[in-house]
């Protein structure tokens, strides 16, 4: 009772002075409590906006690939994965796997007739399995036509619209800007891509026009090709299955060479009707989106696909996969860290000065109790409840003002300017959740700091002699 | 029976490169029950016996006995603990606690014993506002009293623990001179109701007539020892 009276009477004494000491330790609380609330959010929505709408929680890709998936690598595409198909049923058959699509990035010269004039627009593109993709991401949100007619929302008046292109709203605007044109729901156009061995053509359609609805400045310039077209257009097409007579003959002929001969004399197997054939994408993909029932078994399970032999294959998470944009989040954070580390190394640092000026003032009080019979661990004690009672109320404010603001933002979430907002989350507003976490960190950098700080001038005060205030004058 | 006993103590110190001799072999005993006055120029070596008597300094050499028990070996804790229950400190400028009220300055040090209910303490301080005339200034804090009555304060705060000796350092050399003599008038009222022991230095002809017994220093050494016209 003694040393709180003491220490609370003091610091009434010395208000003025300890007021700046007390905004300081509140404005780092509520920077602690705020800041970490806000970029544990940022991280939290950032890490589900990446993998709902751009890379599910991991992506494969060929283990022959030196590079890295990247979303911006249209440029230099990565190496096919071989044996799609079986990595697929692979995937299948994992409990963990909620769903996955496989596509390729690319880029192409799209052709189109305006009056009279063939313009050349440039084009790049996720080549797609339009029903596995819709399954795993839901991000482009049709404005006109449908994502090839897999939503059907508005594509009764697109014939055939599996296969074709569907283009963002915004590279639509980038093309007026450049060329004068937009394209439009119908137009018939070529798609020029680039192989090894030249330029293939390939004759497709417009099916849909979407605007993305996170990570607009990715997918503003991502456009969707369908993987028919795509693999027709880079020679990845092949035949799905002979003809079943033809299979069945092969079949049985196998087991003797007099069977083998005795296929050519056979007159219904001299032609094949190609009609009947189905073509195959043998594999123009090269990355896999894996998504999970279960986001935070992503390294238990990536370990496991990628330790599967045989597959040829290697995992990269949705963090690194996404580029940069998983490390917005993680260096908001680290800056938030840093500024309220900063903040509290100031603090620790003015309020060790002002403790010393005081106790430099208080030379003679001190002393005084002293040669009275106070201990040295009664004024030590003294300094820290002054520390404590000042430092924990200024916390305690922060901690109600950063609670009513949480609690005020809610679920509505805190606006952001947009270009922030795409960058850090995917775009929208960033919603706060309350949580104890923060608060109890706070504190306990309050009364860490505060003892830090309380050390030296603590020393300073414990040195003091009574010869010092008997000798006073 | 001896409150203090200094037996040939010496002191020096540094003052940056000078070598200081603060006393020169001190030899001195003291009755309990004794109102002494030690008495001398500034510099004489005054407050450095005053110090040694209230344990807060060792001397170089010599012996210190305060109530029959040597000094100069025992730890801090030990000499805290010493003048927590044995010695009244009254400093020349007061030194009261700026954020206590006269009634909690007094009560500090048995606080600090950390031995005495409530009640009791709250008897005893009350006895010893009384005694020094402060009844009505209770509640008041020490920028709120004069001079004297701070004095006052003190005198009731070094008395309050009952201890073997007081110990007053120049206790007038910051008050008028009638209320100096008021302040030495009461100490030596208490001196002979209670029967306790009070040492005060002074260089103040007039204040040391008070006391019982007079011993002069100069330059570190006791001169002269006489008993005052008061006590005759």
């Amino acid at each position: 009772m003694l040393l709180l009276k003491l220490a609370l009477r003091t610091l009434m004494r010395r208000k003025s002075r300890m007021i700046l000491i007390a905004l300081l330790v509140a404005f780092g609380t509520f920077l602690i409590i705020f800041g970490t609330t806000f970029s544990g959010a940022a991280h939290d929505v950032s890490r589900r906006s990446i993998i709902e709408n751009f890379t599910g929680d991991f992506i494969i890709y060929a283990a022959k690939s030196k590079e890295k998936p990247s979303p911006f690598a249209f440029q230099t595409p990565l190496p096919n994965i071989p044996n799609v198909p079986e990595i697929e049923r692979y995937l299948d058959s994992l409990p963990e796997v909620a769903a996955h699509t496989p596509y390729a990035q690319n880029y192409a010269i799209l052709q189109v007739e305006r009056n009279g004039t063939r313009l050349e627009l440039p084009f790049i593109f996720y080549a797609v399995d339009p029903t596995g993709y819709r399954r795993v991401f839901d991000n482009a949100q049709m404005t006109e036509g449908s994502f090839f007619g897999v939503d059907g929302s508005r594509s009764n008046d697109v014939p055939d619209p599996s296969h074709g292109i569907v283009i963002s709203e915004y590279q639509n605007q980038q093309y007026m800007k450049s060329y004068g044109t937009t394209l439009e729901v119908g137009d018939k156009l070529t798609v020029l891509g680039l192989t090894q061995g030249g330029v293939n053509a390939a004759s497709s359609k417009v099916v849909g026009i979407f605007d993305p609805k996170y990570y607009k400045n990715v997918f503003n310039y991502i456009n969707f090709l369908d993987i028919g077209t795509y693999s027709n257009l880079y020679n990845f097409t092949g035949v799905q299955s002979l003809p079943p007579n033809l299979d069945r003959r092969l079949n049985d002929a196998s087991t003797n060479e007099a069977g083998i001969f005795g296929l050519a004399s056979d007159d219904s197997l001299s032609s094949i009707d190609l009609n009947t054939l189905k073509s195959q994408a043998l594999s123009g993909y090269t990355m896999i989106a894996v998504k999970l029932t279960d986001h935070s078994k992503t390294a238990e399970v990536m370990k496991l696909v990628e330790d599967k032999p045989n597959l040829g294959i290697r995992v990269l998470g949705w963090s690194e996969a996404s580029g940069y944009f998983a490390q917005i989040a993680s260096g908001l954070q680290t800056f938030i860290y840093a500024a309220t580390g900063l903040i509290f190394l100031i603090v620790a640092f003015i309020f060790m000065n002002t403790l010393i000026i005081n106790i430099t003032e208080r030379t003679e009080e001190i002393g005084t109790m002293r040669a009275m019979g106070a201990e040295k661990s009664f004024v030590r004690r003294l300094f820290i409840s002054e520390t404590l009672i000042l430092n924990l109320t200024a916390s305690v404010i922060a901690m109600l003002v950063a609670l009513v603001v949480i609690v005020l933002v809610g679920n509505n979430g805190i606006p952001l300017p947009d270009t922030f907002s795409q960058f850090l989350i995917g775009g929208g507003n960033l919603p706060l959740q309350l949580q104890i976490g923060p608060f109890i960190q706070a504190i306990a950098v309050t009364v860490v700091v505060s003892i830090l700080a309380t050390l030296y001038p603590v020393r300073v005060a414990t040195s003091i002699t009574p010869l010092e205030a008997m000798n006073k004058r | 029976m001896n409150a203090v006993e200094l037996v040939n103590v010496k002191k020096h110190y540094m003052l940056g490169e000078t070598r200081v001799e603060a006393l020169r072999g001190v030899s001195l005993q003291i009755e309990k029950g004794e109102l002494l006055a030690i008495a001398g120029p500034s510099g004489s070596g005054k407050s450095t016996m005053l110090n040694m008597f209230g344990c807060i300094d060792v001397p170089s050499e010599g012996i210190v006995k305060v109530d029959d028990v040597e000094t100069e070996h025992l730890s801090d804790t030990e000499l805290t603990r010493y003048r927590r229950t044995k010695i009244g400190f009254i400093f020349q400028s007061f030194n009261l606690i700026p954020v206590l009220n006269v009634y909690e300055n007094i009560e500090f040090p048995l606080l600090l014993q950390r031995r005495h209910s409530q009640k009791e303490r709250e008897k005893t301080v009350m006895h010893f506002i009384e005694e020094v005339g402060l009844a009505d200034r209770v509640k008041n804090k020490a920028n709120e009293l004069s001079g004297g009555q701070r004095q006052r304060v003190a005198i009731a705060r070094a008395l309050v623990t009952q201890p073997i000796i007081v110990l007053a350092d120049e206790p007038t050399a910051n008050l008028d001179s009638e209320t100096g003599l008021r302040i030495i008038d009461l100490m030596r009222e208490i001196n002979d109701r209670e029967k306790t022991t009070f040492i005060f230095s002074t260089h103040d002809p007039q204040i040391m007539t008070h006391a019982r017994r007079i011993v002069h220093v100069r330059d570190g050494k006791i001169v002269d020892r006489v008993a005052s016209e008061a006590a005759v």
